[in-house]
């Protein structure tokens, strides 16, 4: 390996770190180079994995996120908190619930994408009714002692407590008085991560979220699955 | 000691049901209890609330089981316009209406929130709360449509008759009640109640196929309880629909030959219609839920053959996260999917911790040494204003020695004056350039008049100066300062003065 394919490896890797695209549209001599040369290949993988960094190609271009535990370059839920908007640890777990419902309009498993092509608000508001139902169901009478910090019943409080649109605000408004304005926060936070793209109230997938669902949880389904396993 | 047995029973274990059974009442007198009394002092306290809740869910009923459209607020309004009118004869205006429609709906609506309850649960042991709300909400079109809850509904069919599992039936039975007494017109309302329970049936129909259509397993559930409390009372409803029509075609038959049901005769045949209408609602609510359990089983199927597919099935995930009833686990799932965190901030928490820090954990008490009085104690302000006075002094003497040793030069000689005595430093003193400034303000000096009365800082000086002088040697000194602009002296690097020259206009040892 020479200094030029280690200058070209770098190049790559930093390109992708601060958040620019790599693919055959743009910065197209990165994206040639580490497809054509197998050396400057080898060490851009080499760097992501040493600094546990998911490295995924997808419809001619390459895609990265943080690795499990990745101290650097991961979030802390603190810092998610602040980067959606919301300041309690049940609403951070409602908007986990939300964009859970979010990929699930998109992709039912890993491999069988629903070719549904955009969705809305509405969509996502009916989705989390019924998800919850059941949980609903079971609140309907309850017992206050048994909602547990974290669990699914307490999501469910937060988002029934919620009404549907808050006083004096419009659908497009995000907020966290009212469901809507909630989806309309997780909307908010998934585009600015570049997984969604917003057109007149309709959200579309990227490339990058296709990319991810795709090869990530495939990759670690036994890793997710032994997490689930290792904490019940 | 049976019947304690019984009593203790009754007591004990049928205590929740029984509470469930009144929470759809409560609503109705949460909302009663001092309705208007507290809205704008009072003002409308001739408004009732109850029958105000009464007829809007009668109103809901109408338009969500009978015309099986939403409601949109605006219909709501209109709804509540007339009721104003015709019932309560209460001369509002648009503003008015507006607000108390406002007002009303809110309560309604209990802003979005259910209407909340405890009560005690003596099998368990401890306190429960009930949830119920009686109107909720969805977008339709991009708007907001309102609907009764089921509880609701039950609710207000429940004011007059009673409710069982199976509604159809019961108002069935007391359909053919009604049509033995010859109370037509009364079986007419029935079957508009049974048709409204078929309604509830069909939308509670689409809802277990949502759920399905979301989650395979709790649709399954919620399938069962469906055909449990809903289906399987089909049989029973249908042997009563013939029945009630065979009841009707004998009370039709008689018309023929009995006089008396003459008079009911347009009753009978639109309750023949009514009926007839209402069995082919009833059948369609059963090829419905025939076409219900196919879908059912095709999801469930199909949800089977997916689980055998090496992929990562979200739902069947987030089931089992639903069941551990771990919310945050989550995060697992969505964590990997966020770009990489570059941008690193200090933890605003950590500020807080730090103004909480405290260094010592004892505090070291001062000593206060009682009746001890600083003395002499100078502050900084005062040892600045005593080296300035100092400074000043000291040039100031120099110019009035060179006026009195050359009578007539510049400052360049002045500054050549000062670097032989001070060095160059002198040069690079603030207090020199201050005291120039401070001269500069007038171009005329008289030492005489001055130490009468002097008028601006650099007099001051300057009789500090000429006072101060045992040998009294600067009295009768006048002199003329004048700057020329148009001659500067450069200091240092982008630093210049303009010249000045000092001139002794008179010199009263010398005249």
């Amino acid at each position: 390996m020479t200094d030029k394919e280690l200058d070209k490896a770098l190049d790559i890797v930093s390109a992708l770190i601060t958040g620019e695209e790599v693919s055959k549209e743009v910065n197209i001599s990165l994206y040639e180079e580490y497809e054509s040369n197998g050396e400057v290949y080898d060490v851009v993988v080499k760097i992501f994995k040493k600094m546990n960094i998911n490295l995924y190609e997808y419809n001619y271009g390459l895609y990265i996120s943080a690795g499990e535990n990745n101290k650097v370059f991961g979030y802390t839920n603190e810092e998610l908190k602040k980067e959606i908007g919301v300041k309690l640890n049940r609403e951070l777990y409602l908007c986990y619930f939300i964009i859970y419902n979010i990929i699930t309009k998109f992709y039912r498993d890993s491999k069988s994408y629903t070719f549904v092509e955009y969705v809305k608000i509405e969509d996502i508001i009916t989705g989390i009714d019924n998800s919850l139902k059941t949980v609903l169901n079971d609140i309907k009478v309850l017992n206050m002692d048994e909602v547990e910090i974290n669990s699914f019943k307490e999501i469910a409080l937060t988002w029934e407590d919620m009404p549907i649109i808050g006083q004096s605000e419009g659908m497009s408004r995000a907020s966290r008085g009212s469901k809507s304005g909630f989806v309309k926060l997780v909307f908010n936070f998934l585009v600015n991560q570049e997984l969604l793209l917003e057109s007149e109230g309709r959200y579309y997938v990227k490339d990058r979220f296709k990319a991810l669902i795709e090869n990530y949880f495939d990759d670690y389904k036994g890793r997710i699955y032994e997490i689930m396993k290792g904490e019940n | 000691m049976a019947e304690e047995y019984i009593l203790i029973r009754d007591i004990i274990h049928d205590h929740n049901e029984r509470m469930l059974n009144i929470k759809k009442y409560y609503p109705y007198f949460r909302l009663t209890e001092n309705a208007f009394t507290q809205f704008q002092g009072g003002k409308y306290v001739n408004l009732d609330m109850g029958y105000i809740l009464m007829a809007v869910l009668r109103f809901f009923i109408e338009k969500n089981n009978f015309e099986e459209s939403d409601v949109y607020y605006e219909e709501y309004e209109n709804f509540l316009h007339q009721v104003y009118r015709r019932d309560f004869e209460i001369p509002l205006d648009d503003e008015e209406e507006k607000e108390i429609n406002s007002y009303i709906f809110d309560k309604l609506t209990n802003g979005g929130r259910p209407f909340t309850y405890e009560y005690f649960d003596p099998v368990d042991k401890c306190k429960k709360t009930i949830r119920m709300k009686l109107i909720d909400s969805r977008i339709r079109e991009d708007r907001l449509a309102y609907f009764l809850t089921s509880e609701a509904i039950e609710f207000y069919l429940d004011t007059k008759e009673i409710k069982d599992e199976s509604s159809i039936s019961i108002a069935q039975v007391l359909l053919s009640k009604m049509i033995t007494t010859k109370n037509y017109k009364g079986g007419i309302d029935v079957i508009k109640r049974i048709n409204s329970e078929v309604s509830r049936l069909k939308i509670k129909k689409n809802e277990v196929l949502n759920i399905l259509s979301e989650d395979v397993f709790a649709g399954e559930a919620a399938y069962e309880e469906f055909v449990n409390t809903g289906i399987r009372w089909f049989e029973d409803e249908q042997k009563l629909f013939a029945k009630n029509m065979e009841l009707i075609e004998n009370a039709l038959k008689r018309v023929e030959n009995d006089d008396t049901y003459i008079s009911t005769i347009d009753d009978i045949y639109l309750l023949e219609t009514e009926l007839k209408r209402s069995i082919i609602k009833h059948s369609e609510l059963l090829n419905a839920c025939t076409d219900l359990q196919v879908k059912a089983d095709e999801i469930i199927n199909k949800a089977k053959f997916n689980r055998l597919r090496p992929s990562f099935d979200f739902t069947y995930v987030l089931k089992k996260l639903m069941e551990n009833d771990r919310a945050d686990m989550t995060e697992i799932i969505i964590k990997p999917l966020l770009k990489l965190n570059i941008k690193k901030s200090f933890y605003l928490n950590d500020i807080d911790k730090m103004l909480s820090l405290k260094e010592d954990k004892k505090e070291a008490a001062e000593k206060v040494r009682e009746g001890v009085e600083e003395k002499d104690y100078v502050y900084e302000d005062e040892v600045e204003d005593r080296r300035i006075q100092n400074n000043y002094n000291l040039i100031i003497k120099d110019i009035l020695n060179l006026l009195l040793e050359k009578e007539e030069f510049s400052l360049s000689v002045l500054n050549e004056y000062l670097v032989k005595k001070y060095t160059e430093n002198i040069l690079k003193n603030g207090d020199y350039y201050s005291l120039l400034v401070h001269m500069c303000q007038k171009n005329f000096y008289d030492t005489d008049s001055i130490v009468e009365k002097p008028d601006t800082f650099f007099e001051e000086y300057l009789k500090e100066v000429v006072m101060g002088e045992e040998e009294d040697i600067y009295s009768g000194i006048a002199f003329e300062v004048m700057c020329d602009e148009e001659n500067r002296q450069c200091i240092s690097e982008n630093v210049e003065i303009s010249d000045i020259y000092f001139k002794v206009s008179i010199r009263d040892e010398l005249q």
